[in-house]
């Protein structure tokens, strides 16, 4: 399983373990999936240190997130009006 | 543990007699999970918390006979809901028994016709919602701790909810309550008769008496709730701004336009801005000039959630705002009915990550005193963290409490290192605490919008606050608890007896 293919596929621990490389997201953190930030791992390194994650559960974690925010939103509506939608109508 | 072990038996043995072995717990897991709340507090002092027991009723009338018994004893009382107050409302500050209300949780009544429902105060709203959803309704009491927190706490801290602005907050969406007083008897209370009335001019207007005490006046028990429409749509738009003026002038432009289905407008001034931008991925991409944010939302029919959200859009532009689009927008407010399930940890001077707790100070303050107010606070926290890496500034919101924005539910978070909260941050926190309070007060603001005002700190001020009406508070107390054993120690109210232990 890849790290793209959540999933999917035999778990291969090495790839597992093997995160893409991080992108500078800014000054204090990193980016190595996408719209997944973390800390810049050198601010983690006295008081509390960086856990290591396989790959798909760092997935998991960011979709589960996702799951449970369009449940939030249906919990309290049965739909949302989006911001763009109505910038495009008073745009008009 | 404040009573002795020949106490204890004797209290356990009469609880014995009205509740079943399960529902009396004496071991330690049992009562230490029932001394946690989220406010932080020095963990080398946790046992100074502690109640000798704690049990679960399942009705009324068991947690009259509890209470009896208590008052007979001369044992203290604490009613604990969720557990999810910032002021330590559920925390034994005398030991004594905790009641533990989750086992109160049944939906006795849905009125689809007069829009009510009853319930067991021991129900938390999310669950409510659920089954409310099956007949197109909702109770629309929305805290930040809303998957967690009950009904009977709601009514004990006189709870504000983020979407108040339309729909009211817990004193106004409550109706009537079944109450146990700290003499074990019971009392049905609300507007004049009670029941599903929502106005009444007959007798005094006891609801409010006893609703935001803190436990100190008795335990709801079954509550009769008003109920709305769900709504068909949602509408959440989140702005970045340059700087905080336009964002503050945005905020009440958006509260002061009158629109029917307004149901909130947050304001996030600077230091809330760089914390989002260290630790929150809608913000960690942000551009450098994004300084302050603003946002409103809006619930309703969808026809009229449109109608307005087109009014506050061309309001936003006309102030400067920059939509931060629809994916920040939605997920942002959506997580705003469930922040006690945020991850925290806070940075040292230095800049090494820590874990912190959240401690969140707030105020009601009068929207043009915002600023001010907001400003002063933070000097107090720049104050402490020049001193330690204990305290962490985390920023200011603030959020209408009404619809006219009138004034506003205003907090400061700050990050408290608690592993490392010795005897001295302590006393410089619970000082800081109290000169927040002051400012509030110097402004004309109340000490607390949300939580309640008390912790150690701010409670020091409440008679200021209050003037005459503290005097009246220490009577009623006497009145209804002449033992004091109802959650005492909490907002000075032993200074309406003789002793801390009432008259014994």
């Amino acid at each position: 399983m890849s790290a793209q293919n959540n999933g999917a596929g035999p778990f291969r621990y090495s790839e597992q373990y093997t995160p893409p490389d991080p992108v500078r997201a800014s000054e204090v953190a990193v980016t190595r999936f996408e719209d997944a930030f973390e800390v810049d791992p050198r601010l983690m390194e006295q008081w509390v240190l960086q856990q290591t994650f396989p790959n798909w559960d760092t997935l998991r974690i960011m979709h589960a997130r996702a799951d449970h925010l369009d449940w939030m939103h249906r919990h309290f509506a049965e739909k949302v009006v989006s911001g763009s939608e109505v910038l495009a109508e008073i745009d008009e | 543990m404040t009573i002795t072990d020949e106490e204890l038996t004797t209290v356990t043995d009469a609880l014995r007699e009205v509740l079943r072995e399960d529902q009396v717990l004496t071991g330690r897991p049992d009562r230490f999970n029932r001394a946690r709340v989220p406010a932080p507090f020095p963990v080398h002092r946790w046992a100074e918390r502690l109640p000798d027991l704690a049990v679960l009723p399942e009705n009324t009338e068991e947690v009259a006979e509890v209470v009896r018994i208590a008052n007979r004893l001369r044992v203290p009382v604490v009613p604990r809901d969720g557990g999810t107050g910032l002021t330590d409302g559920a925390v034994p500050l005398r030991g004594g028994i905790v009641i533990d209300v989750k086992r109160i949780n049944a939906i006795h009544e849905i009125d689809t016709e007069n829009r009510t429902c009853t319930v067991g105060t021991g129900i938390s709203m999310l669950k409510l919602n659920e089954e409310l959803a099956r007949h197109g309704l909702i109770y629309p009491d929305d805290p930040a701790s809303y998957p967690c927190s009950l009904v009977g706490g709601r009514i004990g801290t006189s709870g504000w909810s983020l979407i108040g602005s339309r729909y009211g907050h817990t004193r106004d969406l409550v109706l009537s309550f079944d109450h146990v007083l700290p003499t074990g008897e019971i009392m049905h209370v609300g507007d004049g008769i009670g029941g599903k009335i929502s106005k009444s001019s007959s007798g005094y207007q006891l609801k409010h008496l006893f609703m935001g005490h803190q436990g100190t006046l008795g335990v709801a028990t079954r509550a009769t709730l008003k109920l709305y429409p769900k709504p068909e749509a949602e509408f959440s738009p989140f702005f970045a701004f340059s700087d905080y003026d336009s964002a503050y002038a945005c905020v009440g432009a958006f509260a002061r336009a009158g629109v029917g289905t307004f149901s909130g407008a947050v304001l996030f001034d600077e230091w809330k801005v760089a914390y989002l931008r260290r630790d929150d991925e809608a913000y960690i991409p942000q551009p450098a000039d994004v300084r302050a944010l603003a946002c409103c939302v809006l619930y309703g029919h969808e026809d009229e959630v449109r109608i307005g959200a087109r009014r506050l859009m061309r309001i936003a532009r006309d102030h400067g705002a920059r939509y931060l689009g629809d994916e920040i927008s939605e997920g942002d407010w959506a997580a705003r009915h469930d922040r006690y399930a945020t991850p925290l940890h806070g940075r040292t001077r230095s800049g090494q990550v820590v874990p912190m707790s959240w401690h969140c100070e707030d105020a009601a303050v009068n929207y043009t005193k915002l600023p001010q107010v907001t400003r002063e606070w933070h000097a107090i926290i720049a104050d402490l963290r020049s001193r330690t890496d204990v305290f962490d500034d985390w920023g200011t919101f603030c959020y209408t409490s009404a619809a006219t924005g009138v004034d506003y539910l205003t907090e400061i978070d700050v990050g408290i290192w608690e592993q490392q909260l010795d005897d001295r941050a302590w006393e410089m926190w619970v000082g800081a605490k109290r000169d927040i309070a002051a400012v509030a007060l110097r402004h004309g603001a109340s000490i607390s919008a949300c939580h309640g005002s008390c912790r150690e700190g701010e409670v020091d001020l409440v008679p200021d606050e209050l003037g005459r009406g503290f005097g009246v508070m220490l009577d009623i107390k006497r009145s209804l608890d002449p033992n004091n054993i109802m959650n005492p120690g909490k907002y000075q109210l032993d200074r309406a007896y003789t002793s801390p232990g009432g008259e014994r």
